[in-house]
C-alpha cells in the first residue's frame, strides 16, 4: 500500500530520521511508538507532505511519489488527524466536513445544500456521529470533533477516488474519556475494512490492544516491528527506551507513611452546579489522588484550591491558616504549587530560558542591593536543573527547545525551588515519554520525603493507584468513596472502577 | 511557513529545529550587522558621513527617538502596543513650554508626573476595562493630541528668560552634550529595570505567557500598568528633550514618533508578540533608523524615494531579526 524506504531527514545539529523504513498495508491498524524525540512526528509529517525527506523513497500504491504539501497528500488519500484538532471552531460540522472542497456540490453555479447534507449524513454514519449538522464545532465534544475529522478524511479520499485511504491519528485518546476511547477504537476497527490507520500514542496499552502491527522507533532509527498479538507492554517499553523498568513502576518502595500533621484542610467547600459541599484533608507527605469522570467536579475542586476559581462557600486552610478565595497570587504566596495539565499554555514561558522559568517564583531571593544578581540566579537554576535531572544543553536554553518530559521537569523545578508545602499535580505525566515519566515519579516520591503534601489527578487509574496513598472518588459533584492505597497493598483497578462510573 | 504552523503542538519538532538553526545567533547580531553595513554604505557614498559634525546630528536625532523607543518597548514586551506616545509627546511639549513661563523649573517634574499618569490610565484601560491596548491607546492618543491643540493651537516659542532652564538639555557637562548624557541615563534606567528587577522580569513573563504568569502568582494587572507607565515616562522625557533643543513647544511634535518608535523597537529585534527583546535591541533599532534618516540625506537620495527605502529597510531588518517561527500565526 504505502512504503517508505531509507528515509533520512536531518536538521542542523540533529538527525531526526536516519534511514527509517515504514510500511502500511491495506486494511490494517499500525501502531507507531517511540519516546519523545524518537522521530515519530517527523515521520508523520513526511507521510503527509508537510516536510520533505532529505533522502529515501516514498511509494504509494506501487507508484513513486514526491509530495510537495499536505494538499497533494490529501489528493492521494493520505491524511492526518492532529493532536489538538485542525477544525475551524466557529463553523458548523457540515462546513468543516467539506471545507475548501465545497465546489464538488455545485449545481447550476450554486452550492446545493441538500446534496451536502446527504453526503454529510452518509459519511458521518460511518463514524456513528448523529449530531445536528449545523452545530458549530466549538459546541461539540472532543469526541465528535475527532470523528468529524476522521469522516472528513474518509470523504476526501472518496472525492479523489482513492480506495483504502491512509488515516494518521496522532495521540487521538488524550482528550477522550475511558468510554469514548472504547467507542473510538470500535469505530476504528470497523473503518479498517476500507482504510489503513496509523496510530500514534503514548499509551502503550491501547497500541498493543488495538493495532495489528507495532513499529518502534528509537533515536530516529527503526528498532523493530512486531505483530501486536505477540507484543507485551514491558517488551515494547524496553525496546523504546533501551532498558527495562523495574516491576515497581511507581516506586512504591519509596512511598512514605504520611505524618500526623494536617497540611491542607478543605471544609464545606462548594460551588453551585459543579460540586456539592465536600470536606477532606491531606496530611504532610501524603499523596491524595482525586479520581472521577469528566464532570465529576474534581478539576473544579483543584482549581478552587489553587485559586484559579472562586468557590461559593467553605474554607481552605493550609497548615491551619485560612486561604483567600480565587486569587492565585495569594495561594502561591502561602505555599501552594500547581503543575497544570497543559504545560505549554499554563506552565511555562516557552520563549524564555530554562533558568528564567525555574527562577520565576524566587527572583526576590537573588537580590543584592535591590537588584537581581545574575550569578545567584544562575547558581539556583543550575542547582535545580541538576536536582530534577532536566536534560538541557545549558541553563539559558529556550524551554521551547526541550522535550515534553524535560519541560515538565522544568515546571516541577520551578515550584520546588520556591519551598512550597502543597502541590496540586494535574496530569503530571501527560504527553511525557516512558523514561521521563519514571523520573517524574521519582521526583514525586522525593517530595513526599520532604513532607510536601499533594493532590494528584492522573492519566490512568493505574497511575493514580500506584502513586497515591489515599484515593478520593468523586462522582456527579460529590465525594462518594475513600480508598486507602498503602504500599504493596494496593487495590486493583477493578475494585475501584465501579464507584467511578 | 504557514503550512507548518497549521497544527499546533504537533509542529513542535519542526519549529524547534527552525529555532535551533537561529538559536546560535541571537537576533541582535543581525541588527548590529545591518547597522554596520548601512554605516559602511553611507561612508562610501559620502566621506563626511563619519565627520564629527554629522555624527553629532545623527546622535541628537537618534537620542530622542531612542528615548521614546525605550518607553514604547515595554508595552510591546508585554504583547501590547502604545499608540498614544505621539499624542502624549505633543501634549507634554506644549504643556512644558507653557508652564515653563509660569512655574519655571517645576515644569520638568510636572510634565513627568502628567505623563506617568497618562501611562497609568492607558494601562488601566487595558487591565481593568479590558480593551486591547491597540484600541485603548489609539483613543487616548487622539484625546491627548486634541488636548495639545487646546493648550496651544500653534507652536509656541520658549521666552528667552527661560533659556537658562533649557540648558538642562542643551548644555554640556565635561565637554559632553547633556542631551547625550540624559539619553544614556534613560537607557541605563530601562536596562536596569528590565534586567535586574522583579517587576522588569515580570514584564517578560507576562509577555511570554500571561496565563502562566497569572497562575504563578504574578500580579499581571500591576505589571502591565507598569509597562504603560514606563512608556509614558519615555515619551515625556523625549518630548522635553526635543522641546528644549528647539526652544519651543509644538502641538504636532509627536506625530512622527508613533510609527518611528514602534519601528525602532521592532527593527532592533523585539517581537511584537511580546516576551523577547530588550533595551540594547532598541538602541540598535533606533540607531538603524537614525543612520538611515540621516545617511540618505548625506548621500543625496531623492527625497521622494527616502520613505520607500526606509520602509524596505524596516521590512528587511525585521525579516532578519524577528524569529518568525516563534509566533503561531502572523497576522
Amino acid at each position: 500500500m504505502l512504503e517508505l524506504r531509507r528515509i533520512t531527514k536531518s536538521y542542523p545539529g540533529v538527525v531526526a530520521l536516519d534511514g527509517v523504513d515504514f510500511t502500511v498495508y491495506e486494511n490494517e491498524i499500525v501502531g507507531l511508538v517511540g519516546e519523545n524525540g524518537a522521530g515519530k512526528s517527523t515521520l508523520m509529517k513526511i507521510l503527509i507532505g508537510l516536510i520533505q525527506p532529505d533522502e529515501g523513497s516514498y511509494t504509494l500504491r506501487r507508484k513513486l511519489v514526491a509530495l510537495r504539501d499536505p494538499a497533494s497528500a490529501t489528493r492521494l488519500g493520505v491524511g492526518m488527524v492532529f493532536q489538538d484538532g485542525s477544525l475551524v471552531p466557529n463553523l458548523s460540522i457540515m462546513e468543516n466536513l467539506f471545507l475548501c472542497h465545497e465546489l464538488s456540490f455545485r449545481k447550476f453555479g450554486f452550492l446545493s445544500k441538500r446534496a451536502m447534507q446527504e453526503a454529510a449524513y452518509s459519511i458521518l454514519a460511518l463514524v456513528k456521529v448523529e449530531t445536528d449538522l449545523d452545530t458549530p464545532i466549538a459546541d461539540t465534544t472532543p469526541e465528535v470533533r475527532q470523528m468529524v475529522e476522521i469522516a472528513r478524511l474518509l470523504w476526501l479520499a472518496r472525492l479523489y477516488n482513492q480506495r483504502n485511504p491512509i488515516l494518521i491519528l496522532d495521540e487521538p485518546t488524550t482528550v477522550l474519556t475511558e468510554n469514548e476511547r472504547q467507542t473510538l477504537f470500535s469505530i476504528l476497527s470497523e473503518i479498517k475494512s476500507q482504510a489503513s490507520i496509523v496510530l500514534i500514542s503514548h499509551r502503550l496499552q491501547e497500541i498493543v490492544e488495538n493495532s495489528d502491527r507495532i513499529v518502534i522507533l528509537k533515536d530516529g532509527k527503526n528498532v523493530t516491528e512486531l505483530e501486536a498479538d505477540r507484543a507485551s507492554i514491558p517488551d515494547v517499553e524496553q525496546m523504546m527506551v533501551g532498558r527495562r523498568f523495574a516491576a515497581d513502576r511507581y516506586h512504591e518502595d519509596e512511598q512514605v507513611e504520611p505524618g500526623d500533621k494536617t497540611a491542607l484542610r478543605v471544609q464545606n467547600l462548594s460551588k453551585r452546579g459543579v460540586f456539592e459541599p465536600i470536606d477532606f484533608s491531606v496530611r504532610r507527605g501524603e499523596i491524595v489522588s482525586l479520581v472521577g469522570l469528566v464532570g465529576s467536579g474534581k478539576e473544579a475542586v483543584c482549581r478552587c484550591i489553587t485559586g484559579l476559581e472562586k468557590p461559593d462557600s467553605g474554607s481552605i486552610a493550609l497548615g491551619g491558616k485560612k486561604l483567600a478565595w480565587g486569587s492565585p497570587s495569594e495561594t502561591v504566596r502561602s505555599g501552594i504549587g500547581h503543575i497544570p495539565i497543559d504545560r505549554r499554555s499554563e506552565g511555562l514561558a516557552l520563549g524564555m530560558t530554562v533558568a528564567e522559568n525555574v527562577n520565576l517564583l524566587v527572583l526576590d531571593r537573588f537580590k543584592v542591593a535591590g537588584l537581581i544578581s545574575p550569578s545567584r540566579e544562575k547558581r539556583n537554576a543550575m542547582h535545580w536543573i541538576e536536582e530534577c535531572r532536566i536534560k538541557s544543553p545549558s541553563s539559558w536554553t529556550m524551554c521551547a527547545n526541550l522535550s515534553g518530559g524535560n519541560q515538565q521537569k522544568t515546571v516541577i523545578a520551578k515550584w520546588l525551588s520556591s519551598q512550597i508545602e502543597f502541590l496540586v499535580l494535574d496530569h503530571p505525566t501527560r504527553g511525557v515519554d516512558v523514561g521521563a515519566r519514571d523520573e517524574i515519579y521519582r521526583l514525586i516520591r522525593k517530595l513526599t520525603h520532604d513532607g510536601i503534601a499533594m493532590i494528584i489527578m492522573c492519566d490512568t487509574l493505574e497511575e493514580d493507584i500506584g502513586l497515591c496513598s489515599r484515593m478520593l472518588i468523586m462522582k456527579d459533584g460529590r465525594l462518594v468513596r475513600e480508598i486507602s492505597c498503602p504500599r504493596f497493598k494496593k487495590p486493583s483497578p477493578s475494585e475501584i472502577i465501579g464507584s467511578i462510573v | 511557513m504557514v503550512e507548518v504552523k497549521r497544527d499546533g503542538p504537533a509542529k513542535t519538532k519542526e519549529t524547534t529545529t527552525v529555532r535551533r538553526k537561529r538559536a546560535g545567533i541571537p537576533a541582535i547580531y543581525f541588527a548590529v550587522m545591518l547597522l554596520l553595513v548601512l554605516v559602511f554604505l553611507f561612508t562610501m557614498g559620502n566621506r563626511n558621513f563619519l565627520s564629527a559634525y554629522n555624527l553629532n546630528t545623527i546622535a541628537s536625532y537618534t537620542a530622542i527617538l531612542l528615548v521614546v523607543g525605550l518607553g514604547q518597548m515595554n508595552p510591546i514586551l508585554i504583547g501590547g502596543i502604545d499608540l498614544s506616545v505621539g499624542g502624549l509627546m505633543s501634549f507634554i511639549s506644549v504643556v512644558f513650554v507653557v508652564s515653563l513661563k509660569t512655574i519655571g523649573i517645576w515644569a520638568f517634574p510636572l510634565c513627568i508626573v502628567v505623563a506617568l499618569m497618562a501611562g497609568f490610565i492607558n494601562g488601566n484601560i487595558l487591565t481593568r476595562i479590558k480593551i486591547p491596548s491597540f484600541i485603548a491607546t489609539l483613543g487616548t492618543g487622539g484625546i491627548l493630541t486634541s488636548l495639545a491643540l487646546i493648550v496651544s493651537p500653534l507652536p509656541v516659542d520658549a521666552p528667552p528668560s527661560t533659556y537658562a532652564l533649557l540648558e538642562v538639555v542643551n548644555g554640556t557637562l565635561l565637554g559632553l552634550p547633556n542631551l547625550l548624557l540624559l539619553t544614556l541615563a534613560v537607557f541605563a534606567l530601562f536596562y536596569v529595570i528590565l534586567r535586574f528587577t522583579t517587576v522588569g522580569r515580570n514584564i517578560y513573563y507576562v509577555g511570554s505567557n500571561i496565563r502562566m504568569s497569572w497562575m504563578s502568582g504574578i500580579d499581571i494587572v500591576r505589571t502591565r500598568n507598569f509597562a504603560f507607565v514606563l512608556s509614558g515616562l519615555g515619551a515625556a522625557i523625549a518630548a522635553i528633550m526635543q522641546s528644549c533643543s528647539q526652544y519651543g513647544g509644538d502641538p504636532a511634535l509627536g506625530k512622527v514618533y508613533i510609527l518611528q518608535s514602534i519601528a525602532a523597537v521592532v527593527v532592533g529585534g523585539t517581537a511584537l508578540t511580546g516576551g523577547t527583546g530588550g533595551a540594547i535591541n532598541t538602541v540598535v533599532g533606533a540607531l538603524i533608523l537614525g543612520v538611515m534618516e540621516n545617511g540618505m540625506n548625506v548621500v543625496g537620495v531623492d527625497a521622494y524615494f527616502q520613505q520607500s527605502i526606509l520602509g524596505l529597510v524596516i521590512i528587511i531588518s525585521v525579516a532578519l531579526t524577528f524569529d518568525r517561527s516563534k509566533t503561531a500565526t502572523i497576522k
